[in-house]
């Protein structure tokens, strides 16, 4: 190897002046991130709003993950019985079950913390955008503006629902902040709510089918004035004291649907939750699922057995016997639970337990912390698209129908002593399901037409995460049921889970935890 | 099995002198379809010149490295990986399918399934990847003057790397995306440039004085893409034809870089080449923290004096060497993610919906900003011994440190509403205090024959010291089928890191339920507890009933090291030891558990005979923590050199060796290796999951001097 002493020289010259260059350009730290954006570039044309906007609706999808599980599995909808090892899970589920949950216990830290943390991502999601519009910015503003703050509503409706009172937030910095009262909630939420309808369609057009409508803000009112009297109300160590009902304008908003136009109900109850779904007249405010992977619907999943469908299933959320067993045999309804010899849903096929034995769903559990593979009657309503081999499924799930609309309205009339018109409306809900008819006897009492409209809420609305509500108004919430004693009553609000409480000192807990 | 083959070459002139070398290494898996295969190429030269005053240097690596991974290891999902299906796959099943065409791999039925044959796993699903680097370095030192020197060194470090992914249809494990094939490319590089002026001037016989200052700085760039392809006709493509795929995922790439630049001076100065004292101050600033915090300074200073120079110490024999130090010094860590003090808006998946039937993009906030986001910094405080008695016959050294880390990085709970639950925050702080020692004793010391033996000890105690607001940090998830939001350790301040928290067990009730100790707690109005006590036990216990089941860390651990020749022989030996630390036998908790066989599953021989019913659940509790002190011997080597006749006098002897590892473990431990480390969140420490196995090796070579 020879190396000349000019080569050299070059060498000490490049070397001098590559550090020489370096250190002239190299003290500057700022950051210019490359493949994410900053809120400065951003939020200024159409296309970017309505990515934007595609954000906060997509909250959407998870309010069927824990504020969904919440609503379902406290009440007698849904038990989760311990398999073996299968959904012990620190013994979460069988705690939502009995309501023996608190601010630091399995179900407190895990699903009540989840449900919490996913609302308020939608709140948070929702401020961003509206902060960020500026006035005219974009055609059709005023829809988009209405649409978030009708969304931003309604995951303020789930979080008030859950736990009560929460603070009011319609800015982005991150602090700590004092609740409101849930009177206060209730209010802002029926304001904005009000304020939002005038900007909304009362139907978008096909290509954007799915996005809020004025009939999904009507039916959001709707559901507030039929819990008016606990949204309103005050809950303490000892129960709710309810506040003023608002039964008269349940009927308001109630008829603004149903003569609407918009909406009918499907005669074919089944076509309600199909994978062909939003072709349903019924169906007002729904979240969107599609095959693609990662925004399908996974709800079978949770009850269907390891073998249910080509997609298998996780074994978990069971009806409770006396649950099932309320339903009429006659009802076309209870055609939704999954019961005896089993087969595989996406082909037909009969299939086995993991032992190897022919699976067969019986009603009973005999004892929810040792259920065995087969136990527990299995909701089966928003029925399998058979082409698709996982678990994206293609139905949306309504979070309204036309089908609870009538229900909401039948339970207001029979509230204000129109018992003999309550029953009338019911059974337009009865008259598709029951071959021949069956229809209720218009010369029941009004406090048991109040009884036959809470069951028949329970028969239309099972598995659509309503049922939780249902029983805190109709005070059976804190009851005793299947596999649950009798609870304390402040249990109709969920704890404020404690990690949560860690991070903000001025939120105070719920009475009683 | 392992090959390693190396060949080096060197040469030059006087002034030149180069060095070449070629390295391959092929090392097989302990598990079927694992491995590593490297071929690495190094050329290192430097020349002097302009009469001694300038120096170059070059020096040049470049590498490939392929590997095969074993796919789904522990992970895999609900379904379990290879491990996973070891231990709960029916051994009396048969491994291959009889019947002719279709899966040559018996699988329970066709399609996704619940257990998986786990040599048809490791076999069928392919997962490797390939890297190549290449990193090359030029130096420059120049003599400005005999007492003042200027170096300059430019460096380049990038490497490349493609992992490949094929989960076949024929597979449980692809059978659900009919195959799913992926391709992954990261390229991560680096430049960086330093240069030094260092300045020592002539101060008198008894001094010496250097200092130098300099200045340096790294360019950092990772950049990826990757495409992924499903439901394939057939499985003969593997990965090599992702279009293929009658559904393809969209794909995705991302860039992000990085600056660190740093000026520094460090001092020294010696007396009587007795006394020595060094200051050094660093300015580092990394472009990861907010505007106003980029940039933290660092200062260390430490001093030594060698005591056995003192004129008092010439008239004992005990001490032939004897020196004190002393030191303290200020550390930063900047290990975050670029960007992590900004609001990044960013295309999650998660945030897409669907209008009419089109998918749109959704862009939400993916990151809380904190323009307060600084430098954690460590401070250390140490001061050691060092000494040599009878002519260094024995030496050692005994140090004793205190480290405090504060405004630790880490991410916490934010108030709601936030679109990202959590924040990057610099919060509380955590101390270490320790000791190591270590004695080092030459017994025999001839021409034929020499044996030392070494004796290392060290003592570690870790503490949470502060976290902010937080209360504590959940960590150390439990895996396993019915453990989700189960966590085995907390952070607690006052606590060490690695802390087990859950129920005590304390027994087993006659229907063969599992008993815990209940206890009744009082609180006081904050919600803090005062007080416990027992109250009896419990099948389901609660929040109340959960407490510290001890910590991972040993009280203590300590080595015994012998090396010696004997004529043409030669051997050492290293005996390990750790006492004192908990281990949680997640593996157990999982697979030694009846309630598997309901599922046709296996269970671990140590649960036939528990008195546990078969419906009992898989419970996290004390009883799955177990001690995890340990002795192992680590190490055995023995040689044989000899001139192989015929060679050159200059080439060095030939060496024939045999060397064992891992050859003998005593433990109490009912898993089969304490020294584990399941990853399992933030800090987590000690826990044992399906463990990739520590393999015992025996190892033999030849070395050849030519």
């Amino acid at each position: 190897m020879k190396i000349t002493s000019r080569t050299m020289g070059a060498a000490a010259l490049l070397v001098v002046t590559a550090s020489a260059v370096a250190i002239q350009g190299c003290t500057d730290l700022t950051e210019t991130p490359t493949s994410a954006i900053t809120p400065d570039n951003y939020y200024n044309t159409q296309a970017e709003i309505i990515g934007g906007l595609a954000g906060v609706y997509s909250t959407l999808r998870n309010t069927l993950d824990e504020y969904y599980n919440v609503s379902q599995v406290s009440t007698d909808e849904i038990i989760v019985p311990t398999r073996g090892s299968d959904w012990y899970d620190n013994g979460k589920w069988l705690e939502l079950h009995r309501q023996t949950w608190s601010p630091t216990s399995a179900a407190g830290s895990d699903n009540i913390n989840s449900a919490w943390s996913n609302l308020w991502s939608g709140v948070a999601k929702a401020n961003a955008v509206i902060t960020a519009l500026k006035p005219n910015q974009v055609p059709n503003q005023a829809a988009i503006e209405g649409e978030l703050r009708a969304l931003r509503a309604f995951y303020y409706i789930a979080l008030m629902d859950l736990f009560g009172p929460v603070p009011i937030v319609t800015t982005t910095e991150i602090k700590e902040r004092p609740q409101n009262t849930r009177k206060e909630v209730l209010d802002f939420v029926e304001k904005e709510l009000i304020a939002a309808r005038p900007g909304l369609p009362a139907k978008w057009d096909a290509g954007n089918w799915g996005r809020v409508t004025q009939g999904a803000v009507d039916a959001m009112l709707t559901s507030i004035y039929l819990n008016a009297e606990v949204y309103g109300g005050t809950v303490s160590a000892s129960g709710i004291a309810k506040g003023p009902a608002r039964w008269a304008d349940v009927i308001t908003t109630a008829d603004k649907i149903i003569n609407s136009g918009t909406y009918s109900l499907a005669s074919n109850w089944e076509a309600n939750f199909r994978p062909d779904n939003q072709n349903s007249a019924e169906n007002i405010f729904v979240v969107r699922f599609s095959t693609v992977d990662g925004l399908g619907l996974n709800l079978n999943m949770r009850s269907f057995h390891y073998n249910s469908s080509t997609a298998g299933g996780w074994n978990g959320f069971s009806t409770v016997s006396d649950t099932y067993n309320a339903f009429d045999a006659a009802d076309r309804r209870r055609g939704i639970f999954l019961i005896g010899p089993q087969v595989n849903q996406s082909t037909g096929a009969p299939i086995n337990d993991r032992a190897g034995n022919r699976l067969i769903f019986t009603p009973e559990i005999k004892d929810p912390t040792a259920a065995n593979e087969g136990e527990g009657a299995r909701i089966y309503k928003f029925t399998l698209d058979k082409s698709v081999t996982n678990q994206n499924q293609p139905n949306d799930f309504p979070h309204y129908r036309l089908g609870e609309v009538y229900l909401s309205k039948a339970e207001a009339q029979n509230e204000l002593g129109q018992t003999a018109a309550a029953i009338a409306t019911i059974n337009q809900i009865r008259a598709r399901v029951f071959a021949p008819a069956k229809p209720l006897a218009t010369s029941l009492s009004q406090a048991q037409a109040r009884t036959a409209i809470y069951n028949e809420r329970l028969f239309e609305l099972t598995g659509e995460g309503k049922r939780r509500q249902d029983m805190i108004r109709a005070g059976s919430y804190t009851k005793p049921f299947q596999f649950k004693t009798n609870t304390d009553a402040y249990r109709v609000l969920m704890p404020i889970p404690q990690s949560q409480l860690a991070t903000n000192s001025l939120l105070k807990q719920n009475p009683g935890y | 099995m392992t090959q390693n083959h190396n060949l080096a070459f060197s040469g030059g002139s006087q002034d030149t002198r180069y060095r070449a070398s070629l390295n391959y290494m092929n090392q097989e898996g302990v598990v079927i379809a694992n491995g590593f295969e490297r071929l690495q190429g190094r050329l290192n030269a430097n020349t002097t010149t302009m009469d001694g005053k300038l120096i170059l240097g070059l020096n040049m690596t470049a590498s490939q490295v392929t590997n095969k991974y074993l796919p789904f290891e522990t992970v895999g999902g609900f379904e379990g990986g290879v491990f996973n299906n070891m231990v709960t796959f029916n051994p009396t099943r048969s491994i291959l399918n009889s019947t002719a065409g279709g899966n040559p791999y018996y699988e329970i039925g066709p399609g996704r399934q619940g257990q998986r044959n786990p040599v048809a796993l490791a076999n069928q699903v392919k997962d490797n990847a390939v890297t190549n680097r290449a990193l090359g370095n030029i130096t420059a030192a120049y003599t400005i003057f005999s007492s003042l020197t200027a170096s300059a060194n430019i460096g380049v470090d990038k490497s490349a790397s493609v992992r490949n992914h094929y989960f076949p249809a024929i597979s449980p494990a692809g059978a659900e995306f009919n195959g799913l094939a992926a391709i992954d490319n990261r390229s991560v590089s680096s430049a960086t440039v330093q240069t030094l002026l260092t300045y020592k001037p002539n101060i008198g016989e008894q001094s010496e004085f250097e200092v130098v200052g300099g200045y340096e700085h790294a360019d950092y760039t990772t950049s990826g893409f990757g495409a992924q392809g499903r439901n394939f006709l057939t499985d003969a493509f593997t990965f090599n034809n992702l279009g293929a795929g009658a559904t393809l995922n969209p794909p995705y790439s991302y860039a992000v870089t990085n600056r660190l630049a740093s000026f520094f001076t460090r001092a020294n100065y010696s007396f009587k080449n007795r006394y020595f004292l060094t200051g050094v101050v660093r300015k580092d600033g990394s472009s990861k923290f907010g505007v106003g915090n980029k940039w933290a300074t660092f200062p260390a200073v430490s001093a030594s004096w060698k005591v056995s120079d003192e004129s008092f110490m010439r008239n004992q024999s005990l001490f032939s060497d004897l020196r004190l130090r002393v030191g303290y010094g200020l550390q930063g860590n900047q290990a975050v993610d670029p960007y992590a003090s900004l609001t990044l808006l960013g295309t999650d998946g998660g945030a897409r919906y669907i209008f009419g039937n089109t998918v749109y993009t959704g862009v939400i906030p993916i990151q809380n900003p904190n323009p307060n986001l600084k430098w954690e910094q460590t401070a250390q405080t140490s001061a050691a011994i060092d000494f040599g008695m009878h002519n260094n016959k024995f030496t050692g050294t005994v140090e004793v440190y205190n480290k405090k880390t504060t405004d630790l990085l880490l991410r916490v709970d934010v108030p709601q509403p936030a679109v990202v639950g959590q924040q990057l925050q610099n919060i509380g702080s955590v101390s270490n205090r320790g000791l190591e020692a270590s004695l080092d004793a030459s017994l025999i010391s001839s021409a034929k024959k020499t044996w030392n033996v070494g004796l290392v000890l060290s003592v570690d105690r870790n503490k949470v010291e502060s976290l902010g607001k937080q209360k504590y940090i959940g960590t150390g998830g439990v895996s396993g089928q019915g453990q989700s939001g189960r966590q085995s350790q907390r952070i607690i301040p006052g606590q060490a890191i690695g802390t087990f928290w859950g129920p005590e067990f304390s027994g087993i009730n006659a229907t063969g339920q599992q008993l815990f100790n209940k206890y009744k707690v009082t609180r006081d109005a904050a919600g803090n507890e005062t007080g416990r006590s027992l109250d009896g036990t419990t099948t389901s216990p609660g929040g109340d009933d959960e407490m510290i089941l001890g910590n991972a860390n040993p009280k203590f651990s300590s080595g015994i090291r012998t090396t010696g020749t004997l004529g043409k022989f030669d051997f050492n030996a290293l005996l390990r030891s750790d006492v004192g630390q908990k281990v949680f036998n997640n593996t157990a908790l999982v697979y030694a558990t009846k309630s598997n066989a309901l599922q046709d599953k296996n269970f671990l021989k140590s649960a036939i005979n528990d008195g546990i019913a078969i419906s009992e659940p898989a419970i996290f509790s004390s009883r799955y923590i177990e001690n995890g002190s340990f002795l192992r011997l680590a190490n055995i080597t023995v040689g044989y050199s000899f001139k192989v006749p015929g060679m050159s006098a200059k080439s060095g002897p030939t060496r024939l060796y045999v060397s064992g590892d891992n050859l003998l473990l005593f433990s109490k431990y009912t898993g089969y290796d304490p020294e584990v480390n399941a990853a399992a969140g933030l800090a987590a420490r000690g826990i044992d999951y399906l463990a990739y196995p520590r393999a015992r090796t025996i190892t033999t070579g030849i070395r050849v001097g030519f």
